[in-house]
């Protein structure tokens, strides 16, 4: 039953995919409440435009990928603090920088080889460098979560506010950035840009549906990423479907179910279900949801 | 004060914005410089040549000799599979006497580019016609989605007697073109076609005991080279390049590399090796690089390697990873 356990690739798979799943969705729950849910396009195309300058330049393309992943979130941050409602609007731009960048600096590199070999990640061929990588990043990047989790959830909902009580939100948001950007220049070459953009927003949307806390929504997230990882490998091992969409295809199926759940809670007048997701802001600002 | 800054901040961003604009126009301008134009002043008398891919510049320049000036459109370096033509290599076509293209689904593009060419004068020679071509298995097929109209195996130049055939295609077109010299393209290409005799013999006496043994290769480019000399390969990634595995897929391998004590895993230059990689973590194996000759690298070539040293470094390759 678990001959899959057997392959070292699947075992890589599983612990790297399932450790990624957890960060992604502890980076991503303050992402989306900060109404940053296309983060990871934007950063994983802009780590492509660092891989081109790093070959272009005879530096180690993946030292360019942090580079520019680290540059492009702080672009965001800048962007997005300037444009106040249209704080969307940041991602859009530094997107279209990255995609453009990239477009014209490959065609500078005259080996596809070279290029080809520091973008793709495949989550069923992770080196045993890159397990490690992994394991470190998790546990830095956790560590770093789990420390600002109270000012994190404050800056989430309202900065101005969190400033106001005290929050050093100028470090945390940096910290926090470059946490962001690490994660996802190593995390689109090891397993991937499409399954690192993707679990970073699609868990958090599906547990928006039926927590009640911002403490819960980390939690169902995680649960939804890691479940639907590995249901995807597994899936992807059995009956041969390509694990990075397989893997995203079920998470979406979690945001419909949970959704579906959060909405006909609601329709029983159980009263806050689902209500956590669309008054949020509230929620935060009168502190009266856990988490804190 | 708030204003101010901003004011400041914006001129700032405007300046970086013009800075970043006249590098990205200085680039554009620079660019074309630094690739040669058309065939250039050398060319003048000989007959121009665009060949497609590095296999097929290889055997014009084997078979026109001095007489010919060979221009190699898909860059070296370039994964052959997903390259399209840009508008210099459009001029070039208008410039050129003979195209040759391998044919059988390697170029997926030829058909479009030749319908745009105004070109009167050009001769369009399919290397590949009139050979015996192996048809993709519907598994196979599946396998190389996104490449339209894929029926044939395109990689006939890894058997050393469809190289000699598209050679004589070669050598026949250009006797067309160039009547003059037509006793020097026919001992070229009696010169040529030696060789590939020779190369064959090779290939025969070092496989002889290796009947039906796999290869493990990172695309499925080798089915005329293990026809010829009853081997079996089976790719990570199909018959087109760059597919990532899904998981089923990598069992299927690594169980086969156990099942048949396969020794040693063939990557690709052009393909990323991770796969490759995965997979000899897996089963202890080695990794060895196998060339299917599409994608010949500048160095490569600088290198003084061709044709011939690299099919007898397949060899050797092969040889070392079946015993």
């Amino acid at each position: 039953m678990l001959d899959f356990l057997q392959y070292t690739y699947m075992q890589r798979a599983l612990m790297v995919g399932v450790l990624l799943a957890v960060l992604v969705a502890c980076l991503g729950t303050v992402m989306v409440h900060k109404r940053l849910s296309l983060i990871g396009d934007a950063l994983s195309h802009s780590s492509l435009a660092g891989v081109a300058l790093g070959l272009l330049g005879g530096f180690n393309p993946i030292v360019g990928a942090m580079a520019t992943c680290i540059v492009a979130a702080f672009a965001i941050e800048a962007i997005r603090k300037k444009l106040g409602n249209h704080s969307e609007l940041a991602v859009a731009i530094v997107l279209s920088t990255g995609i453009g960048l990239a477009g014209v600096l490959s065609g500078f590199v005259k080996s596809s080889a070279d290029f080809n070999s520091f973008l793709f990640g495949s989550i069923v061929a992770i080196s045993a460098f890159e397990a490690r990588l992994v394991l470190i990043l998790a546990v830095v990047v956790l560590l770093a979560f789990l420390l600002l989790y109270k000012e994190l959830f404050f800056i989430s909902f309202d900065e101005q506010a969190a400033a106001i009580a005290g929050v050093p939100v100028g470090i945390v948001n940096a910290i926090f950035t470059i946490l962001t950007a690490v994660t996802i220049s190593i995390a689109s070459r090891t397993v991937g840009a499409l399954i690192i953009s993707s679990l970073m927003v699609v868990p958090v949307a599906a547990a928006m549906g039926i927590a009640r806390s911002y403490k819960t929504t980390v939690l169902w997230a995680a649960l939804v990423a890691v479940c639907s990882t590995v249901a995807g490998l597994i899936l992807s091992f059995y009956i041969g479907l390509k694990p990075g969409g397989t893997i995203v295809l079920i998470s979406v199926g979690f945001f419909l179910v949970f959704r579906g759940i959060g909405y006909l809670r609601g329709r029983r007048g159980s009263g806050k279900a689902g209500a956590f997701a669309a008054d949020g802001d509230k929620g935060a600002k009168s502190g009266s949801e856990g988490g804190v | 004060m708030k204003k101010n800054t901003n004011r400041t901040g914006r001129f700032k961003k405007s300046v970086a914005a013009v800075l970043s604009m006249a590098l990205m126009l200085s680039m554009t301008v620079l660019l074309p410089g630094c690739k040669a134009k058309g065939f250039g002043k050398d060319a003048d008398g000989k007959v121009k040549v665009l060949a497609s891919i590095y296999p097929m510049y290889d055997f014009v320049k084997r078979i026109g000799g001095d007489y010919v000036a060979v221009s190699m459109m898909v860059p070296a370096g370039t994964e052959p599979h997903a390259w399209e033509p840009s508008t210099q290599d459009m001029m070039k076509l208008e410039e050129a006497d003979l195209f040759v293209y391998n044919g059988a689904g390697m170029e997926t593009w030829a058909e479009d580019v030749l319908k745009g060419v105004q070109n009167k004068k050009l001769t369009v020679l399919e290397a590949s016609s009139g050979l015996g071509l192996l048809v993709i298995s519907e598994d196979d097929e599946h396998e190389g989605e996104g490449h339209h109209h894929v029926e044939f195996d395109p990689h006939v130049w890894l058997s050393p007697n469809f190289a000699a055939q598209e050679m004589k295609n070669i050598a026949e077109a250009l006797k067309k073109i160039d009547p003059a010299h037509a006793s020097d393209y026919d001992k070229n290409y009696q010169l040529a076609k030696d060789e590939c005799d020779k190369l064959d013999s090779e290939y025969r006496t070092a496989l002889k005991n290796s009947d039906g043994q796999y290869i493990v290769v990172a695309h499925e480019a080798y089915g005329y080279l293990c026809m010829e000399y009853e081997l079996r390969q089976m790719g990570i990634e199909g018959v087109s390049a760059d597919q990532e595995p899904d998981a089923a897929r990598m069992r299927e391998i690594i169980d086969l590399v156990k099942q048949y004590n396969v020794k040693c895993i063939f990557f690709e230059e052009l393909v990323n090796p991770k796969v490759a990689q995965a997979i000899a973590d897996e089963t202890g194996c080695s990794t060895q690089a196998l060339s299917p000759l599409d994608g010949m690298t500048q160095a490569d070539i600088d290198a003084g390697r061709d044709y011939f040293s690299v099919m007898r470094d397949n060899l050797a390759a092969i040889q070392k990873a079946l015993n």
